[in-house]
């Protein structure tokens, strides 16, 4: 039995929805990285590019976001994302996945508390912000770095 | 009082290929996913005792014939 022949088998509809969970968590890095890109440049620069072009095109985000919902969902192939299938709860319930999930949570949380000093540094006294609009960044900054790196090294960990 | 530098092994890849199964045909017969049975078969994962149980039900043998404790005894003195 070759390495491809215990790996593609695709049809399997435990694989199907595991590329479709995996899909979708490659999904909210997406959407998490231009939310808080676009949140952290609206806070720094209110009067920038990134804010005016943001303002000119704000109703693309929830086009772009339905466009990706829908491109991920069509790669279900025509199966239904049913908590109650023994094939979802067999992901949701997997082991290796909830390991997974803990490292990258823990990783995450050591990553967004060791970042918190160097930010603050940034935010506070680099850019100059009001008190106000400093602890909205910081804020944004925290959440969108934590979400990112739990995400990316879920992924990584999950990987084939 | 003995303590233990212990670590699981396994011979799951072994037992899988004796009844020709594929690790997706294993998983889907435990009732867990492939990547599980890969995670386990390649030692980055030890099972859970109902994890162990279930692979072992599949496979219709004992739990002891699939995971086994390799290691080294070593003996300390009791603290008193």
């Amino acid at each position: 039995m070759t390495h491809s022949e215990e790996t593609s088998n695709h049809e399997n509809p435990l694989d199907v929805f595991q590329q479709f969970s995996r899909r979708s968590m490659i999904a909210v890095l997406f959407v998490v990285a231009i939310l808080g890109g676009t949140g952290l440049a609206l806070i720094l620069s209110p009067e920038g590019a990134v804010a005016r072009s943001s303002a000119r095109a704000a109703w693309l985000i929830p086009l772009v976001i339905v466009t990706v919902v829908v491109v991920v969902q069509s790669s279900l192939r025509k199966r239904r994302w049913n908590p109650a299938s023994p094939e979802v709860k067999a992901i949701m319930q997997d082991e290796w996945r909830r390991l997974n999930l803990d490292r990258a949570s823990r990783y995450a949380l050591i990553v967004v508390l060791a970042a918190q000093w160097p930010l603050g540094l940034l935010v506070g006294f680099v850019s100059g912000l009001p008190a106000v609009r400093a602890a909205m960044a910081m804020a944004t900054a925290s959440i969108t770095l934590g979400l990112i790196t739990f995400l990316m090294l879920f992924l990584f960990f999950d990987r084939e | 009082m003995m303590t233990t530098d212990l670590t699981l092994t396994n011979s799951l890849k072994v037992e899988r290929a004796k009844r020709n199964l594929t690790q997706a045909q294993l998983a889907s017969m435990a009732g867990i996913t492939r990547r599980s049975v890969n995670a386990i078969e390649t030692g980055r994962m030890v099972p859970s005792v109902l994890l162990a149980l279930r692979i072992a039900h599949a496979l219709d043998v004992s739990v002891e014939s699939i995971f086994s404790l390799d290691g080294v005894d070593t003996p300390i003195r009791p603290s008193e």
